[in-house]
């Protein structure tokens, strides 16, 4: 009984209550990203965004929410009904797997893996699988398209996206991500390495199709692209994904250049700030550019895409991982 | 643990394979018309390894983890290679530009080749075995349908894919099995647990032996040898003739290096399981080679099955699996790249109004229109047909002589036999050129290289006899080095 | 332990299961589905056996890239599995004939077989102890360190792979507009436009 008690049931309950407390603040953080992304772009291009429901229009995403829920999930007659329901299925639980990982302070983690960051790397390669599955289930010319196009897009952007983990590795000589953080004490890494951090910020924007790479779901030539067909909760389930995924790539961000739960100098006034804090903070930053970026820039031509991914990235962080193995081999500054 | 003396051991490898790359680069950013340029700087890059292989940085010995040997055997066997290669881009060239194919990547892909060829000869490991052949494999099927909009270039080059992928399953197969019984993939760890075993007295194991017949097959496919053949013709007759050129030459040359190393290095103990296997392959391919080249009325076709033949008179060598022997190899197969290098200078040389012939017909009275290139062919046959005392006689003395002492008396005989066979259609071609009344004039030869090829190696084959040293000399230190361990 | 025997037969289980339906399922695009599908059980039973970054590299590199090149294929081509199956029958008692003769020949193999006494000694790549070195090091220094010669030339034969792909494929078409940024970036406003004073009813 003991046994069974200490070895298994209190093991997972602790679990259990782990994964809640990560997923709760998620899905808030979530339904507010929604919230914040159409005040922001309001706020720059001068209207009022939401305002009507609830004090400040705080109440909104609750509203969609609900909406959402209570709508008829249609399911097209040309469908494959598996495959088009698994899509969003998929899309929406790889994001929230890839949380387990995250440490939000030291020790702050689910599951303080060793391969952390490959096992980030691997899940965010998996996110393509939930629009291509989207997209041919639909049996519909328009997501089948989008689908095309994302896939292309996003294998193109990790292959930069991996070198520029590597680069990261390389300083760091552990794919732990708390590793990763403490590597980070004395200075962040978005300075030394800042190309390979502008480089990485970018391509977190086409790996989460988000503008000014959001040709998956291009609208105005594609309708939606991929989620066309889609609607109340199937379609809330890939908004939820794609929302929660633009803060994966922020924490993501946050710790591999950002210095995790850091503050950015180590003394009196800034250590006094809890760690979470700071990483909600950094997280809060690059969403922030998320947004910003959304509100400023066109969105690109697919051939434009192509071109900066495979021509303009792909060289240029592979030269940098090799300047930078160089310099630490040079210098002797290869850690351990 | 330092790098330096293993760096310095596959100096020739290393520098040709960064010299492709950059020549690569080269291609890259001049664009289409930089084929010239790319090839004289890879003939260029080959003399240079040339001169790393004569003049070797560093002592002889294993390299690299026991994955890389360096020993004389090694390198008399890549200056083969390397001459051969560098002999057939130069001269194949003029005949790439007037087809359209001159693109820089050939001559990179070629290098390529080279280098995986150099890789294969030093292995001294299965993996690093494999990962040579495959190297060079993989750049050869792309040469062989680098003119991709000629049907029969592209099915010459689907053939030699596909066959080559079944032969390298083949051999991958044969590895693994060898490896399961012996736990280890280094040739000297194997050739150590062979020879305890055979000290021991236990019997050789079943799995060895089909993994052993599994090795040679796949290496027999990569020279040609019967019952492996079948790709050989159709890919000679389909690629284009310079390709065709360098396919017949340093590939065979180091493929057979391959199979000897193989066979008398890890295996050497076990010279009673494959001696059978060789000596069938190559009697089979001396007959097959003899017989099937009658009909041929194509030259590419003719050379394909005199390479066949011509592969078992060397296997005839390495059957008696005697010191001797592996001289005799390395002899023959030292002249018969001179001997093939001269052909396919003349048949590069075939051309009417500015195309490219190849039925045996078209040379019919060349002796009127073009003594000298007539007179070049006709040598090149005589010895092709071993007539004393020209350099072929003397390569195939040497491994008649070996299997000889080694107690192969058939094999010998009907290594004789055949060659009185082969002799048939090499002198039928001399007959058309001296005998025949010419029909149609070929166009004069194209550029120097051609014939200045043609005029090197017929001489090197007429006055062989004079200083047979030159080869022979080589050829026996490179047979000892093999057996000093 | 129970949960780790539990985990395993959980991802065996799917994995042969995936694995039978890739070869059975109708639908070319389910098959690869299923593949994936295997190919993530199979990182779950490198998970189980401590190979983490075996795990991770499997995911990585087979699910997120290759596989999903193959769906793109896949998807793309209309594949006809009745077409297929005709080729297939018309050639299956010849396969059937060899495939039965290698598989008398493997029992033959394995039913001799013998491994040479000295192969525990001569396997000479000493495992390091799990609990002091990851995986992820161990399998760097076998593969940069031990291997570096087979890793090198292995990356000539990609090289040379990649060159061939782009020789025997890639076809210059003539006639293309190209977008060139830098010639866009430097265009000045005096070469690009004209300002013409024209007066009202002229026309230009």
């Amino acid at each position: 009984m003991n046994l069974f008690w200490e070895g298994y049931a209190w093991p997972t309950i602790v679990i259990v209550a782990q994964i809640i407390a990560m997923i709760v603040p998620l899905l808030v953080a979530v339904a507010y990203l929604t919230y914040a992304e159409r005040k922001v772009i309001a706020a720059m291009q001068m209207r009022k965004g939401p305002n009507v429901v609830g004090p400040f229009g705080l109440l909104q995403p609750l509203a969609d929410g609900v909406k959402l829920l209570f709508k008829e999930t249609i399911l097209p007659a040309g469908a494959n009904r598996v495959v088009f329901i698994l899509a969003p299925v998929l899309t929406f639980s790889l994001a929230m797997v890839a949380w387990s990982v995250i440490p939000v302070d030291e020790g702050w983690a689910i599951a303080d893996i060793n391969v952390g960051i490959l096992f980030l790397f691997a899940i965010s390669s998996l996110g393509v699988y939930g629009v291509i599955m989207a997209g041919w289930a639909s049996n519909s010319k328009y997501p089948f398209l989008g689908a095309l196009r994302s896939a292309a897009q996003m294998v193109s952007y990790e292959v930069s996206m991996g070198f520029v983990i590597i680069t990261v590795l390389l300083c760091v000589g552990s794919l732990n991500l708390t590793d990763i953080v403490l590597a980070q004490r004395n200075v962040w890494f978005c300075v030394p390495l800042l190309p390979m951090f502008v480089i990485f910020f970018i391509s977190t924007l086409a790996e989460t199709n988000r503008a000014p790479f959001d040709l998956p779901e291009g609208e105005s030539e594609l309708v939606a692209g991929y989620f066309v067909e889609y609607s109340a909760m199937a379609f809330a389930l890939f908004f939820l994904g794609e929302y929660a995924n633009m803060i994966l790539m922020s924490g993501m961000t946050t710790i591999l250049f950002l210095g995790g739960w850091l503050p950015p100098l180590g003394f009196a006034p800034f250590t006094w700030i809890p760690g979470p804090i700071w990483f909600f903070a950094k997280v809060a930053l690059v969403l922030f550019l998320f947004l910003w970026v959304r509100a400023t820039f066109p969105r690109y031509r697919y051939d434009q895409l192509m071109r900066l991914g495979w021509k303009v990235f792909l060289p240029f962080s592979l030269l940098w991982v090799v300047v930078t193995a160089g310099a630490l081999l040079a210098f002797g500054w290869l850690p351990k | 643990m330092s790098l330096a003396p293993d760096l310095a051991a596959a100096a020739p490898e290393l520098f040709l394979a960064c010299a492709a790359i950059a020549l690569l680069m080269l291609g890259v950013f001049r664009g289409d018309g930089a084929g010239r340029p790319i090839m004289r700087l890879s003939v260029l890059a080959l003399i240079v390894a040339l001169l790393l292989v004569v003049f070797p940085m560093g002592g002889e010995g294993i390299f690299f983890n026991s994955l890389f040997i360096k020993d004389v055997f090694g390198n008399f066997m890549k200056g083969l290679v390397l001459v051969g290669s560098g002999l057939t881009i130069l001269m194949g060239w003029r005949y790439v530009e007037r087809e359209r194919m001159d693109r820089p990547e050939l001559p990179v892909l070629l290098l390529f080749a080279t280098v995986g060829m150099l890789l294969m000869i030093s292995a001294n490991d299965l993996i690093s075995l494999y990962v040579g052949l495959e190297l060079q494999s993989l750049a050869l099927y792309v040469a062989a349908a680098i003119r991709r909009d000629s049907l029969r270039a592209s099915e010459a080059g689907l053939k030699y894919f596909v066959l080559g992928a079944l032969s390298s399953g083949m051999l991958l197969y044969g590895l693994s099995l060898v490896y399961g019984f012996a736990g280890t993939t280094g040739f000297t760890d194997l050739a150590a647990a062979f020879a305890r075993d055979a000290a021991a007295g236990t019997p050789v194991s079943l799995g060895l032996i089909v993994g052993l017949v599994f090795v040679a097959a796949g290496i027999a496919f990569k020279i040609s040898a019967v019952p492996f053949h079948m790709w050989t013709p159709d890919v000679y007759e389909g690629a284009p003739t310079a390709i065709t050129a360098f396919f017949a030459v340093a590939p065979k040359v180091a493929a057979m290096a391959l199979f000897v190393r193989v066979l008398m290095g890890p295996f050497g103990d076990l010279v009673g399981q494959w001696q059978q296997i060789v000596v069938f392959i190559s009697i089979a391919s001396m007959a097959l080679g003899a017989f099937a080249a009658i009909a041929q009325s194509n030259v590419k076709r003719l050379m394909a099955y005199s390479s066949i033949g011509n592969v078992g008179y060397a296997l005839v060598g390495l059957a008696s699996g005697t010191e001797a022997g592996i001289r005799g190899v390395t002899i023959y197969m030292a002249i018969y790249l001179v001997m093939t290098v001269g052909t396919f200078a003349c048949i590069l040389a075939m051309r009417i109004n500015e195309r490219g012939v190849e039925s045996i017909d078209d040379l019919r009275g060349l002796s009127k229109t073009h003594p000298m290139m007539a007179a070049a062919l006709a040598i090149f046959m005589f010895s092709l047909a071993g007539i004393p005392p020209l350099a072929g006689f003397f390569g195939k003395l040497y491994v008649f002589l070996a299997a000889i002492q080694a107690g192969l008396y058939g094999l010998a005989v009907i290594g004789v036999l055949t060659s009185v066979v082969g002799a048939y259609y090499y002198l039928r071609i001399v007959k058309l050129m001296y005998f025949d009344e010419p029909t149609e004039v070929l166009d004069r030869p194209i550029g120097r290289e051609v014939g200045l090829v043609m005029g090197v190696s017929a001489l090197a084959i007429l006055l062989f006899f004079v200083m047979p040293s030159l080869v022979v000399d080589g050829a026996s230190a490179a047979a000892l080095s093999l057996f000093a361990g | 332990m129970i949960v780790q025997a539990l985990a395993f037969y959980l991802f065996a289980a799917i994995m042969v299961a995936s694995a039978v339906m890739v070869i059975s399922s109708r639908n070319p695009v389910h098959s690869v589905l299923f593949l994936i599908l295997a190919f993530f059980n199979a990182a779950g039973l490198f998970v189980l056996l401590g190979a983490e970054f075996l795990a991770m590299i499997l995911v990585v590199v087979y699910v997120g890239a290759v596989a999903v090149l193959f769906l793109f294929v896949v998807m793309m081509l209309d594949v006809n599995i009745a077409e297929l199956r005709h080729g297939f029958l018309q050639y299956l008692p010849i396969g059937a004939l060899i495939g039965l003769i290698l598989l008398v020949e493997l029992g033959m193999v394995a039913g001799a077989w013998v491994i040479s006494p000295g192969a525990g000694a001569a396997a000479h790549l000493p495992i390091p102890p799990p609990d002091q070195v990851t995986n992820t090091a161990a399998l760097g220094h076998v593969l940069y360190d031990h291997y570096v010669y087979l890793f090198q030339s292995a990356g000539l034969i990609l090289l040379v792979a990649m060159v061939g792909a782009i020789v025997l494929t890639l076809r210059q078409r003539e006639g293309v507009r190209r977008q060139s940024i830098a010639r866009q970036i430097s265009r000045r406003r005096d070469e690009a436009i004209e300002v013409k004073d024209v007066t009202s009813g002229s026309g230009v």
